[in-house]
């Protein structure tokens, strides 16, 4: 490059570059309006404030790389990297990858039906429930999970604490989001043995898989409405006993909607899981039968007061149709007569 | 002690003005010569040896960067100036098997450049030097109205090649509005508000650098081919826009 001599000072000469610059440089003997090419030009020293800010400002961005690391790993740890996997099977597999929060951070079609339930749907950042609903709900519309169908989870998680939490959550929560739609058995597995959950006796949801059988079997049971029958029927019927629970007299009831459930307990603990589950299936069927009219099954299950009630106090009008010599006798007693009796003579 | 401090208020004082700064270097030219004579093993001569000019550009830098944190000054001073000859001295080894033109020829003390053949017109160079000059002492004069003088376009030329291009932008817009050249040269004043809005430069960026855009502004007003001529660069950034 060239250079225009400006000015020349003993010490030193003005310099213009052919960009427009205006340097300083050593006075080779220079004169001014001469263009010289090969000046000694003087150095900017740098300035010692701009060192020193340099040196903090390193020291500023080491020190937050270093915090960035720190929390960036403990961000990454919590919130980026699978911790545990869910593997959804219905027909289509779905791998879903969750972080040390629940929450999805992978979805992955395990079979070519799975590439294809997942095809326009992002779960990233959800819930694994979440996406487990909704992932069923893709299932439903796309006709791969129909009315008694089966949902599986396969939990891979690092420690069984994990494997159970989320298995009764997913259960208890799915089961909830499907209450009233579809009757579909949901399965919970360890992925590492395989082995089903085993569910915890507060939680209904054991009687899953069984509902079908019982609900099956129900509709021909559900009893007939006729009050007369009550005192025959009710001796006979074993619903009293333990054995009998899940055939006979606990459909009907359980027909009629969640407003029953009450009315279940009466019957112990054991049935309680039958007839939750059964309504759904049932209820087309067993709305017909006039649930209603049958006290015994009725949902104050007077059916066992009456029982007892009908042994001691009842009246001599039902003792006729109480077939039986017990109320035969019993009004024979006839306190009232007796008494009547007594206190007239 | 006492002398110490003394030099540093110079030094400190020299470091702002670069006329000063010229003062102290004549005061202490016996320092500079000691200096450049303990390196080069034999007294310089002045006007003649490159290298009493480089270590007076070598002091100008010592002034310039000297803290007093740093210690003494003169330490520093002769540590910069040995380093910068050192360094012309490994730059000039690069042309170390090539003979000068000034060397005195065989027979006479004529120089070996006088007796080739010049294909350059001499006389023509000379009067087109005495042309650059007579534009160059115009341009100072000029700028001594605006309160400006060459060493201090060239302590406030913008070092930065971001910073430069900017100021060519302001530069290509006064270009285009000869009316901000002709409010320049009437107010002695830079418009610098108009710029600034005009070619989109900031604001700030101009009344940092304003001394080199007056430089640079009277440059291409009338009057100033030579130089013009010179700042092809500068042309053909503008010419670009």
């Amino acid at each position: 490059m060239n250079y225009m001599v400006m000015e020349c000072r003993p010490s030193y000469a003005v310099l213009l570059d052919e960009e427009g610059r205006f340097l300083k440089a050593a006075n080779l003997s220079y004169e001014v309006g001469q263009t010289v090419c090969d000046p000694v030009l003087m150095r900017e020293e740098p300035a010692r404030q701009r060192r020193t800010a340099w040196w903090i400002s390193s020291g500023i961005a080491a020190v937050a790389a270093c915090l960035l690391l720190v929390f960036g790993l403990g961000y990454y740890q919590n919130y980026m990297a699978a911790y545990s996997s869910i593997y959804l099977s219905i027909n289509p597999q779905v791998q879903m990858d969750l972080n040390r929060q629940g929450t999805v951070v992978a979805l992955e079609g395990a079979n070519p039906d799975g590439e294809k339930l997942l095809e326009g749907y992002n779960g990233r950042g959800k819930d694994k429930v979440t996406v487990a609903d909704e992932l069923i709900d893709r299932a439903i519309d796309m006709g791969y999970l129909s009315e008694g169908g089966q949902v599986s989870f396969s939990i891979d998680s690092p420690d069984d604490a994990l494997f159970q939490a989320y298995g009764s959550e997913l259960r208890t929560r799915v089961t909830e989001y499907l209450d009233g739609r579809l009757a579909v058995t949901i399965e919970i597995l360890n992925y590492k043995d395989g082995r089903p959950q085993e569910t915890p006796v507060s939680s209904q949801t054991p009687s899953t898989s069984a509902a079908p059988a019982s609900s099956a079997g129900s509709p021909p049971v559900s009893v007939q409405p006729a009050a007369p029958s009550d005192g025959q029927t009710d001796y006979g019927d074993t619903d009293y006993g333990p054995g009998s629970d899940g055939n006979t007299g606990y459909t009907p009831p359980a027909a009629s909607p969640a407003s029953q459930a009450p009315a279940d307990t009466d019957y112990g603990l054991g049935n309680d899981g039958d007839t939750g589950y059964t309504p759904p299936a049932a209820s087309a069927a067993s709305s017909v039968s006039p649930a209603p009219a049958d006290t015994d099954y009725g949902p104050g299950n007077d059916g066992v007061t009456d029982y007892v009630d009908g042994n001691t106090d009842y009246d001599p009008g039902h003792a006729d149709d109480g077939d039986d010599d017990d109320d035969n006798d019993d009004d024979g007693d006839d306190d009232d007569s007796d008494d009547d009796g007594k206190d007239d003579d | 002690m006492k002398d110490e401090h003394e030099i540093a208020a110079k030094v400190c004082a020299a470091k702002e003005d670069m006329q000063i700064a010229d003062q102290l270097i004549g005061t202490y030219m016996p320092f500079i010569k000691a200096e450049t004579a303990r390196f080069l093993q034999r007294p310089p001569v002045e006007g003649h040896d490159d290298e009493l000019s480089i270590a007076m550009i070598a002091f100008h830098e010592a002034i310039r960067g000297y803290s007093r944190t740093r210690g003494a000054f003169f330490k520093y001073a002769a540590m910069l100036i040995k380093s910068r000859l050192i360094d012309y001295r490994r730059r000039e080894q690069r042309h170390g098997g090539v003979l000068s033109l000034d060397t005195p020829g065989d027979a006479d003390d004529t120089p070996l450049g006088d007796t080739l053949a010049d294909p350059k017109d001499t006389n023509r160079a000379l009067e087109a030097r005495e042309a650059t000059r007579a534009e160059i002492g115009e341009l100072s004069r000029q700028m001594q109205d605006f309160g400006v003088n060459l060493a201090d376009v060239s302590d406030n030329c913008p070092r930065q090649q971001r910073t430069l291009e900017a100021c060519r932008k302001a530069l290509g817009y006064a270009r285009d509005n000869p009316a901000l050249l002709d409010e320049l040269l009437k107010t002695k004043r830079l418009p610098i508000s108009q710029l600034a809005e005009g070619s989109g430069v900031e604001r700030k960026t101009l009344e940092r650098h304003r001394k080199y855009m007056v430089a640079l502004l009277l440059i291409h007003t009338n009057g100033y081919e030579i130089i013009r001529g010179h700042l092809t660069q500068v042309m053909k950034g503008v010419a670009a826009k």
